[in-house]
Parts: C-alpha cells; sequence; structure tokens
C-alpha cells in the first residue's frame, strides 16, 4: 500500500512550467557595482537630480551594512560583484507607444506565461504592467484608468510624470536604510510599477503587475509603490516567473504602500520565480521587503500571498498600524519542496487606537525543503483596545523536510487582545485513505487535502488567481506525494 | 568582538577570587571556565535568546562582590530563616545559605534511601559551555550531589532551600546540583529560593537532572525572592526511556530573573510534563525560557506557564520545541496565557517550533488579554464588587494551572504564597 | 461475490483476524456482530486495504479477483465501499467535490465520460432528500463540524451516489439518534438489490430491526464463532456475547 510518504516523494518530477528563456537581444551593464552603475543606471532613465542623489545615499548605507543572517536559510555568499544590475530588451531605446509596437517575442512571452494581456485582459478587467527583466514593457488600459484618475504606470514614468508624488512617497514606508536588501535596492533599482488612487475613487478594475526575470546574470530590483489617497480603494496583483538557469539569481525588490485616511488596499501575489531543480541548483533567491503603512485613520491593508516559487524567499510583508481603527491582514500559503527555503511571514506594528490585524499563514514543506513562518505582533504602549489574531498551520509531506515557527508578541499596552495558535502535522493517513476509499487517487487525494488546508487564503484572492494559485500549487507539490 | 558585561568587572578581582577557591577543591576545572567565561563574558541582548532580558542589574552585583573581595559568609539568623521557610512543607530539606551548605546532609535511609553527598569533581564539570554556567563552576564553593538508586521510591519528597542573605554587602552566590535518578526509580524535589536583605544579591544557580529508563521525577521550583536582588537559574533535564518528568515553577518574587529550563528526550516512551505561573508587579522583570530537544520518538511534551502581570513590569516567555530527524511520533504542546492588568506592564512572548522530522503533531498556543469582561459582570450583577470580581477572576486564572502541580501536599504552601503576592499586587490596585 | 479464506491480520504485532473465512454473495445481507475487539473493524479495513494493518496469511476475492493486490482506490472502483465508523474531516474540501471526484474516478474507470455538473447536482439533490438531508451539506467542508449524526448520513449519501455492488457499513448505526437511524435504514434498504451486497458490522440487534439480514455472524477472537440467520442477532441481543465465548471454547 502506498500511503507511505516514500512513495509520495517518488512523484515530485514536475518539471518547472515557466523555464522557458526568452532569445532576445538585451542591453545590460556589465556585472558589477559602484557609485558609476549607480548613476549609469539613473542617466539611462533620464532622472532628474533629486532620484539620483536618492539613490546615491542608498548606496553609500549599503555600504556600511551587512547582509542579514538571523533567517532560517542557507546560501554560499553572494557576490555583488558579479551581478549585472541593469538589463532591457533593446528595444527599450525606443519604447513601445502600444501593444502593436511590443517585440512580437516578448508579448508570446506573456503569452507562455499565460498572461492576460491581450483580449483576455480586456474579459478579465484587468490592467497589467509587465516588468521583463528590469523595465516595464507596457501597461494596458491606461485610458480607462485615466479617466478615473488612477495613475498606474511604470516607476520610470512616474519619476518623469509625477515627481511630485514619488518624491512625497518614496521611502517613506522602507527607508533607504532599513535592511541590507532594501538598501541594494534603493541604490538601484531599474523599474516597477506605480499606483496613485486619487481621494474616493474606487479604482474600476483590478490592477496587476507580472514580473520576470529573463536574462542571465541578471538581479532583478524592482520597487513598487502605491498610493492609496484619502476614501479611495485598489486592488492589486502581482505575479512573478523565471526561466530556468543552473545559476542563482537575485531578486531584491521593495514594495510600499501607504493607504490614507478610511483607504484600504489589498495587495495579492502569486510568487513562481524559479525554484532550482530537484538536486537544489539554481533558482532565484527571493529578498523582498514589503511593508505597508496604514497612515489614516479607518484605512487597511490586507496583504495576501501565495510563494511557490524561488530558491529562498526571505519576506515578511508588514502592516504598520498608525491610524487609529485601522486594520492589517496577512493570508499566505507558502509551499517548498525540494531543497527550497522559504523564512517568510509578517510584522503586524499597532500604534493608533483600536487597530486590529489578523494573520493566516499556511505553510507546506515536502522533499528536503525548510520553510519557516517567522512573525511579529507588537503592540506599542499608546495602541489602546488593540486585536490580533495569528493561525498558523503547517504541513509536512515527507520525513526529510522541516517545517518552523517563530512567532514574536510584543505586547506593551494592558488593552490588547493577542490570540495566536499554531499546528504542525504531516497529511493525515486517515484522510488520505477515506478519500482513496472513495476510489480517488492518492495524487488527487493529496491535492485535494492540501488545498482544502490552504483554502481559507485562496479565498482572499481574486477570483482568477485563486484558479492560478491552485494549479501552481498541484503542480509545486506534484510527485511530492504518491 | 569585545565580551559582554566584562568591561565593568575587576578582572583582576575575578581571577583573584578563582585562584583563592582553588586549594578548597583543587580538582575542579575552574581555570578552564574562567577562561571560557572571558572569552565570552555575559551573554548581552545582542543575542537571540537574550533579547528581552538584559542582565546589567546582575553584572554590577556581580562586579561589586568581586571588588569587595568575594566573600560570602553565612549570617547567624539564616538557620532561623530557613527553619520558618520550610517548617510547614513536609519534606527532607537541604539548605544552602549564601551558596554554602548549612547543618547536616539527610542521611541514607534503608532501601528507599536516597544519596545525598557533596558535589564531586565528576559532577561538577559544567554540561554545558554556557557563560553563565561558566562562571558557576569557575567560582562554585559547595554544591550537592543526589542520587536516587535503582529502584528507590522515598516516600517524602526532597527539599532544597537556596536561601540567601545580606545585610549590606554586596553578595553573589553560586549553586549547583546534580540529580541523577536512576532506573525505575522516583522521587519529588522541591527546589525553593529565598532572599532578603538591603545588599545588592544575585543568585546564580545550576541543575543537571538526569532519569534513567522508567525513572520519574516530579519536580516543583519555587522562587520568591527579595523583589530588589536577582537571580539566573537553569534547569537541565535528561530523559531515558519511559521515563516521565513533571515540573512546576512558580516566579513571584526577585528583580531580575531568568529561568531556563531545557529538556532533552533521549529515550523513546518519555514523556514530559511542565508548567508555570509567574507574578509580575512593579520593577521586576520575569524571564522564562524552556527549550525541548525531541532527539527520539515517540515522546510527548507538553507545558503551559501563566502570567499574570501588574504595574511597570515585564514577563518574557519564550517555549522552544525542537523535533529532530527521525524523532518520529513527537506530540508536543505548548501553552503559554498572560494577563496584563495595568499599563507599564509588558509581555514578550515567543513559541518556537522547529521540525525535522514528518510524523509529528505539535501545536501552541498563547494568549494576551485582560480578565474576561462578561465573568467581572456577570459577577458583578451577583452584588460582588469590582475589586473582589476582580480578585476571584484573577485567582481562578492562577488556579487553573496550579491545578497541575505535581506535588500535591505542596498545593497548600504554594497557594499561601500565590493568595499573598496576589493580595500584594491587587492591594496596590485599590491603593 | 466476496470471498474471504483463513484470513489472518495483524496490526503492529498484534494479531486481530486468526483465520477468518466468509462468503458473502450478490444479493445478500451480511450482519456482523461481536464484542469490541473481537476484530469486527478490523475485517471493515481491511478488505478496503487500509496500510495499517498487514494481511499475514489468507486470501480475500472479490468477483473473482484477489483483492489484497489492489491499492485502495482501485478496489473502491471495482465496487467495494467502505462506509466508516469514523468518517474523517477534511477541512477545506467541499463535500460536493469530493463526491465528485470519486463519482468520477469510478466512471473513468469503467470507461465512461465525467458526469454533467447538472446531472450530479441532480441526482445529489435527489438522494439528499431521501436520507432527509439539508442541501448546505454539499457545500461544506467534508465532514467538517457535523454531528455524529450528520457523519453518518454522509457516508450512506456517498454509498448512494457511488452505487456500489459490496458496501460494508461498519458501525454505521453507532451514536445515531431514533430519527437518524431509520433515515440510515431507509438508505440501506433502498440500496438493497440482487446485484448488490451489504455487510452490515455492528454491536447491536437495533439497525437489524430496521435492515433484515440474511445472515447473521458473530466475530470471536479474530475469527467466526457462530453463523446463523436473523434469530441469532435476537439471541446474543438477549443472553450477550459470553456464551459465544463459552461455546467456542467448549
Amino acid at each position: 500500500m502506498s500511503t507511505e510518504p516514500e512513495n509520495i516523494e517518488s512523484l515530485v518530477n514536475q518539471r518547472y512550467k515557466h523555464g522557458f528563456i526568452t532569445d532576445i537581444e538585451t542591453d545590460a551593464l556589465p556585472p558589477g557595482l559602484d557609485e558609476d552603475v549607480v548613476r549609469a543606471i539613473s542617466a539611462r532613465k533620464n532622472e532628474p537630480d533629486w532620484m539620483l542623489e536618492w539613490r546615491l545615499r542608498a548606496y553609500r548605507q549599503w555600504l556600511a551594512m551587512r547582509e542579514p543572517e538571523w533567517a532560517h536559510v542557507h546560501y554560499p555568499p553572494i557576490d555583488y560583484q558579479e551581478i549585472s544590475y541593469f538589463a532591457a530588451p533593446k528595444s527599450d531605446a525606443d519604447r513601445p507607444k502600444s501593444l502593436d509596437e511590443v517585440d512580437p517575442k516578448l508579448l508570446e512571452t506573456y503569452d507562455k506565461l499565460g498572461i492576460p494581456l491581450h483580449e483576455r485582459a480586456r474579459l478579465a478587467g484587468v490592467a497589467v504592467d509587465a516588468v521583463f527583466d528590469s523595465v516595464s514593457v507596457t501597461t494596458t488600459f491606461k485610458d480607462k484608468l485615466s479617466e478615473a484618475g488612477v495613475i498606474f504606470c511604470s516607476f520610470s514614468e512616474a519619476v518623469e510624470n509625477h515627481p511630485e508624488l514619488v518624491e512625497k512617497y518614496l521611502g517613506s514606508v522602507v527607508p533607504q536604510r532599513d535592511n541590507f536588501f532594501a538598501a541594494l535596492n534603493s541604490a538601484v533599482f531599474s523599474d516597477g510599477s506605480f499606483v496613485y488612487v486619487p481621494k474616493g475613487v474606487r479604482c474600476p478594475m483590478e490592477l496587476s503587475t507580472y514580473f520576470r526575470i529573463n536574462a542571465a546574470n541578471t538581479g532583478q530590483f524592482e520597487r513598487t509603490l502605491i498610493v492609496a489617497d484619502e476614501g479611495s480603494y485598489v486592488s492589486y496583483l502581482e505575479g512573478c516567473t523565471a526561466p530556468m538557469r543552473d545559476e542563482n539569481q537575485l531578486h531584491a525588490a521593495v514594495v510600499e504602500l501607504v493607504a490614507l485616511k478610511d483607504a484600504e488596499i489589498k495587495y495579492s501575489t502569486v510568487q513562481n520565480w524559479y525554484p532550482g531543480d530537484e538536486n537544489g541548483k539554481g533558482g532565484i533567491y527571493n529578498f523582498v521587503t514589503k511593508r505597508g503603512d496604514c497612515r489614516g485613520a479607518n484605512s487597511k491593508i490586507s496583504w495576501t500571498q501565495v510563494e511557490t516559487g524561488s530558491a529562498i524567499t526571505w519576506k515578511y510583508p508588514s502592516c504598520i498600524l498608525r491610524g487609529d481603527n485601522s486594520t492589517g491582514e496577512f493570508y499566505s500559503v507558502a509551499v517548498a519542496n525540494n531543497f527550497q527555503q522559504a523564512d517568510t511571514g509578517t510584522k503586524m506594528i499597532h500604534i493608533g487606537r483600536n487597530t486590529s490585524s489578523t494573520i493566516v499563514s499556511k505553510g507546506i514543506s515536502a522533499g528536503k525543503a525548510q520553510n519557516a513562518y517567522r512573525g511579529l505582533v507588537k503592540v506599542m504602549p499608546q495602541a489602546h483596545d488593540a486585536r490580533n489574531y495569528t493561525q498558523c498551520d503547517s504541513l509536512l509531506i515527507g520525513k526529510e523536510c522541516g517545517a518552523h515557527t517563530f512567532p514574536y508578541m510584543e505586547i506593551k499596552n494592558p488593552g490588547a487582545h493577542v490570540e495566536h495558535e499554531a499546528t504542525t502535522s504531516k497529511i493525515s493517513a486517515n484522510q488520505l485513505f477515506y478519500c482513496r476509499q472513495r476510489g480517488i487517487s492518492e495524487e488527487d487525494a493529496v491535492n485535494m487535502i492540501v488545498n482544502g488546508f490552504c483554502k481559507e487564503v485562496f479565498n482572499e484572492l481574486p477570483m482568477e488567481f485563486a484558479v492560478e494559485a491552485q494549479a501552481l500549487l498541484n503542480v509545486s507539490l506534484e510527485g511530492a506525494v504518491g | 568582538m569585545r565580551p559582554d558585561g566584562l568591561a565593568a568587572l575587576p578582572k583582576q578581582a575575578l581571577e583573584t577570587a578563582v585562584s583563592a577557591r582553588s586549594p578548597l577543591t583543587p580538582d575542579l576545572p575552574r581555570q578552564a571556565a574562567l577562561a571560557r567565561f572571558l572569552k565570552r563574558g555575559f551573554p548581552s541582548t545582542r543575542a537571540e535568546d537574550w533579547k528581552y532580558t538584559d542582565l546589567s542589574a546582575a553584572i554590577d552585583v556581580t562586579r561589586d562582590w568581586l571588588a569587595a573581595g568575594a566573600v560570602s559568609g553565612i549570617p547567624d539568623s539564616l538557620a532561623d530563616d530557613a527553619a520558618a521557610l520550610t517548617g510547614n512543607i513536609d519534606a527532607s530539606w537541604v539548605v544552602v545559605g549564601n551558596g554554602q551548605i548549612v547543618g547536616d546532609l539527610p542521611a541514607e535511609s534503608g532501601k528507599d534511601g536516597i544519596v545525598v553527598e557533596r558535589l564531586s569533581r565528576a559532577a561538577v564539570e559544567p554540561s554545558i559551555e554556557q557563560p553563565l554556567a561558566d562562571l558557576n563552576a569557575a567560582l562554585l564553593t559547595d554544591g550537592l550531589h543526589v542520587r536516587v538508586p535503582k529502584g528507590a521510591r522515598p516516600s517524602r519528597p526532597l527539599g532544597i532551600l537556596y536561601l540567601d542573605q545580606t545585610d549590606e554587602d554586596p553578595l553573589v552566590s553560586l549553586q549547583r546540583a546534580v540529580i541523577d535518578v536512576e532506573a525505575g526509580a522516583q522521587i519529588a524535589v522541591i527546589e525553593y529560593h529565598a532572599s532578603k536583605g538591603r545588599g545588592g544579591h544575585y543568585s546564580n544557580t545550576q541543575v543537571e537532572l538526569s532519569v534513567g529508563d522508567g525513572g520519574s521525577i516530579d519536580y516543583v521550583r519555587l522562587q520568591n525572592r527579595d523583589r530588589a536582588h536577582s537571580q539566573t537559574q537553569r534547569l537541565g533535564v535528561t530523559l531515558a526511556r519511559d521515563s516521565a518528568f513533571r515540573h512546576f515553577a512558580l516566579d513571584l518574587g526577585g528583580a531580575l530573573t531568568r529561568n531556563d529550563l531545557t529538556i532533552d528526550i533521549a529515550g523513546p516512551g518519555a514523556e514530559a510534563r511542565f508548567d508555570g505561573l509567574y507574578i509580575a508587579g512593579d520593577g521586576q522583570h520575569i524571564d522564562n525560557h524552556t527549550r525541548v530537544d525531541h532527539r527520539v520518538g515517540p515522546a510527548r511534551s507538553a507545558q503551559e506557564y501563566r502570567g499574570i502581570l501588574r504595574g511597570q513590569c515585564r514577563a518574557v516567555w519564550n517555549g522552544k520545541a525542537i523535533v529532530h530527524e527521525g524523532a518520529d511520533g513527537t506530540d508536543a504542546v505548548q501553552g503559554n496565557h498572560n494577563l496584563l492588568l495595568s499599563e507599564g506592564a509588558e509581555i514578550d512572548a515567543k513559541p518556537e517550533l522547529e521540525i525535522y522530522a514528518d510524523d509529528v503533531k505539535c501545536a501552541h498556543g498563547t494568549t494576551v488579554g485582560q480578565l474576561d469582561e462578561s465573568a467581572l459582570f456577570y459577577l458583578r450583577s451577583r452584588g460582588i464588587g469590582p475589586s473582589d470580581a476582580q480578585r476571584i477572576l484573577t485567582h481562578a486564572f492562577a488556579a487553573s494551572i496550579v491545578r497541575e502541580l505535581p506535588i500535591g501536599r505542596l498545593s497548600d504552601a504554594v497557594n499561601t504564597l500565590i493568595d499573598r503576592r496576589l493580595g500584594d499586587s491587587l492591594a496596590m490596585e485599590s491603593a | 461475490m466476496l470471498r474471504i479464506q483463513n484470513l489472518t491480520a495483524r496490526i503492529g504485532d498484534t494479531e486481530i483476524l486468526s483465520g477468518l473465512s466468509l462468503s458473502v454473495e450478490a444479493g445478500e445481507v451480511h450482519a456482523i456482530m461481536g464484542p469490541n475487539g473481537s476484530g469486527k473493524s478490523t475485517l471493515a479495513q481491511v478488505v478496503a486495504g487500509h496500510a495499517d494493518y498487514e494481511v499475514t496469511a489468507g486470501s480475500v476475492e472479490f468477483k473473482g479477483q484477489d483483492l489484497l493486490e489492489l491499492e485502495p482506490e482501485e478496489r473502491a472502483r471495482e465496487g467495494v465501499f467502505l462506509g466508516f465508523q469514523y468518517p474523517v474531516e477534511i477541512p477545506g474540501v467541499n463535500n460536493a467535490y469530493l463526491l465528485k471526484a470519486a463519482v468520477n474516478a469510478k466512471r473513468e474507470h469503467r470507461g465512461q465520460d465525467e458526469i454533467d455538473a447538472f446531472e450530479f447536482m441532480k441526482l445529489a439533490r435527489e438522494k439528499m432528500a431521501m436520507l432527509g438531508m439539508d442541501q448546505k451539506f454539499l457545500s461544506r467542508g467534508v465532514n467538517e463540524g457535523f454531528s455524529g449524526g450528520e457523519k453518518k448520513r454522509n457516508e450512506i449519501l456517498q454509498m448512494a451516489m457511488l452505487e456500489p455492488e459490496l458496501a460494508i457499513l461498519d458501525e454505521t448505526d453507532s451514536g445515531l439518534d431514533i430519527d437518524a437511524l431509520k433515515a440510515v435504514a431507509g438508505g440501506v434498504n433502498a440500496l438493497r438489490s440482487p446485484d448488490r451486497a451489504i455487510v452490515l458490522v455492528t454491536h447491536y440487534q437495533r439497525l437489524l430491526d430496521y435492515v433484515e439480514p440474511d445472515f447473521v455472524h458473530v466475530l470471536s477472537d479474530g475469527r467466526i464463532a457462530r453463523s446463523g440467520d436473523k434469530t441469532l442477532a435476537l439471541k446474543l441481543e438477549a443472553q450477550g456475547y459470553d456464551w459465544v465465548k463459552e461455546a467456542v471454547g467448549a
């Protein structure tokens, strides 16, 4: 009888579906990092002086910082001089003005990725900004969005066209020297997405960005900034893939969200960077800083993430609950198979009065993977009547993987209600047998049970993303059980 | 990097103190322990395990004590005070005053007897290389070795009272006990910490406990030190096949208290149940770190700590369960519940699980909150005044864990201590 | 249809079945009774293929093929259904989803197309009405938060949808109030047919008041100690199990 995990593991041999390489000419800076590289990046983007100065300040601070070592991940030292800090499809020199002008090969890439860039996008009502290697390639639905007053463009365009907004908010949530990777990003970020939703506007469609690393030996350092002005609402989706390469590639992004009074931001991620092969060769190092600032009263920021990819994931989408009555949410599914390592979680910092936060984390470990939840719930002395509920569950598939939970609770106000629950167990033999007795194959049964385990998180995703997330989960675990 | 907390320490006086102790027991490996300590110094808040606990108060006392010649006399009144503390607890008592065994050791009594001796060399070798254990080993002058022979089941608990007294002078007490419960043996042990006196005081206790195949121990630690004094205490437990360890820890006193309970599950079928209650008030810092290593399975560990905090105080609870590769059939549960009853009180809780085996069931639950409003209202609607209602519910919160006290005959004494402490704490509120 | 010969099985080092033999033909209803620990549930689990039990001797044939060679899902698709004594909760997995997946797995095995979604819902509603089940059960997680009676009705619903050739109901009557018991019995009776065999594993006579068995077997120490018709069940009810043991021991 094959309910034993050994058999279960033998099924993992699914090839990475998004692992193709797009053969297009790229215009890349040679590997290496110094002030000249920072200047060169800024120059290529025709940035104003203040932007260059901002980058240089970040670079100088980065020089004095040390790579963090506290996470439950292990990897050989990264040589930051061997990475190329800028790569753009060649045609960037004269950027496409519409979809028709976009290099067809690029469009083909997005087609392969299943990105709804054309009609499918229109049908789905999704506006897409696609970031390929380091530059933003195209943004759909600009007209419809501008009618509503919503600004959704590449970061470079924002610097050019809305410098006052960028200057006001950039680094206001994640300061340049916040951490090693954030500082590096601040110095060399190449592009990303920018969203501004004006007062009282409910963004008429889901906004979406797809990221892809294509060029070899390239790091991707995108920067996303979303500002929801008073009383506004926006839902933002982010998807990521990368080709299969034997070398590890670095991805160090920064995402900053600002929610002003009565505003709400919903940020969903399906992260499927190349995880490396079944022997742990290759894969993306995903070192990302994501933070939202509930700056105004009654504001809300909700993070939902489905993390199936990357060789190493190091990210903690967080909420600073500054405004009174503000709300932070974090819903996460993190899957680690083969040799993947994930150290992910969130921080909820309660500052305002009557703030509340919810954390639901579902970790799945299979193969030889290590999967850690790391979270902080901090209630400051002035944060009266703060509420937090945390549910943190881990599922183990196989004998050689690890599942870890490192929650920190620092409570300094006597009115706080904080509740944390966590469980870890292997996939239940009884559940498997029950399904199989109903004629369902072991693999289907496992998918069914794992999807059920993640349901609370999938429920938070917009419909089309939820479907993609479920499919990804099945692919990631294929063979993990059998 | 410079070792922590050493800059302030008179190194010469430390070396002199260690050398001066060497002739007493020439075979103790003091110099090696000192060398290790000097290399690393005291744990600092930069270390993850010490993130929330600053040892400055203990370091300051150590400095003053060393500067004053590192002497620890025993006041005449100590024996009487010891008798008063132990009088109503039925046990065979050993009194350790200011780090020295005071009076006689219990004699071996028949086949059920236990063997209590002064420490031999083998037992003094620190079992872990950790700065506080090294400091202890370097300066220790006396200690206990308790052996419960194979199959022995003494009917009375063994009590060890650590009583420290200093009128004016700074005092550091180094204490160590090694307890071997051999196969099939069964015993109850009470470890009682108390102190008084106006002088600064720091107590450093190291306890090594091993339980052999099928052996069992009920272990209660009571801590009710003067609220200006500091202690660090470590209890290291190794559990063999089918052995059982039941523990209850009560922390009421002390300005700075740090307890480390580390349990090594080395034999299948072992079971560890450990609970605790801490009550902190103004000026107190109480830190409980527990760590259980499940090295083999099947085995169970379960813990629940409860805390009541009122006033300018801080409590830390860090529970860590590590399930090592191959420890299948592990069942590990952690619980930590805290009542925060006033402004200025802070709790830092960290329940950790590190799991490297798949056939496991692990869970933890942590809560931080206040007394249940609806229960308060219910009591008040029955005519009970708000402060009485609060007192009743706070007691109930404590009682639900004191119920787990493994040594039944201790419950009167423990409840008296808790009542007195909660009485102080709640009186403060109405004042 | 089902032929068990000299079946010996153990869990860990404990032998639970010790040379059990039993034959069940299509159209028959058998009741297997016996005291706690006599091996009733083990027999049901072994026939369904639970991995915890190791078969050390004997054979189990179903429709002429060696059942022990098959994976649990293959046995199910061949037509073996086990109504669990303790149906497991599967949080987050929709009841309808599981049911549909099970129906389709069986259809695929028979070379049939997947069931049409409309057709499936219609069928499910019919069966649920018959069992007095609320429609909302379909959208809830499998057995998640179900009461004991709801879980057992859910087992019967699955059986009704899957139309097995051999249904083994393990203590399906335990923990039911009288209404639930009648509903479950009604579901079982509705499925009685000349092509189908039903094995009721039960501790008490109670269910047999509503579902009349053709044969009654008493298990003791891992084998069948006595077989008879429905009167045997009544005798057990009146006299308890001890006399069976005495009779065997004698």
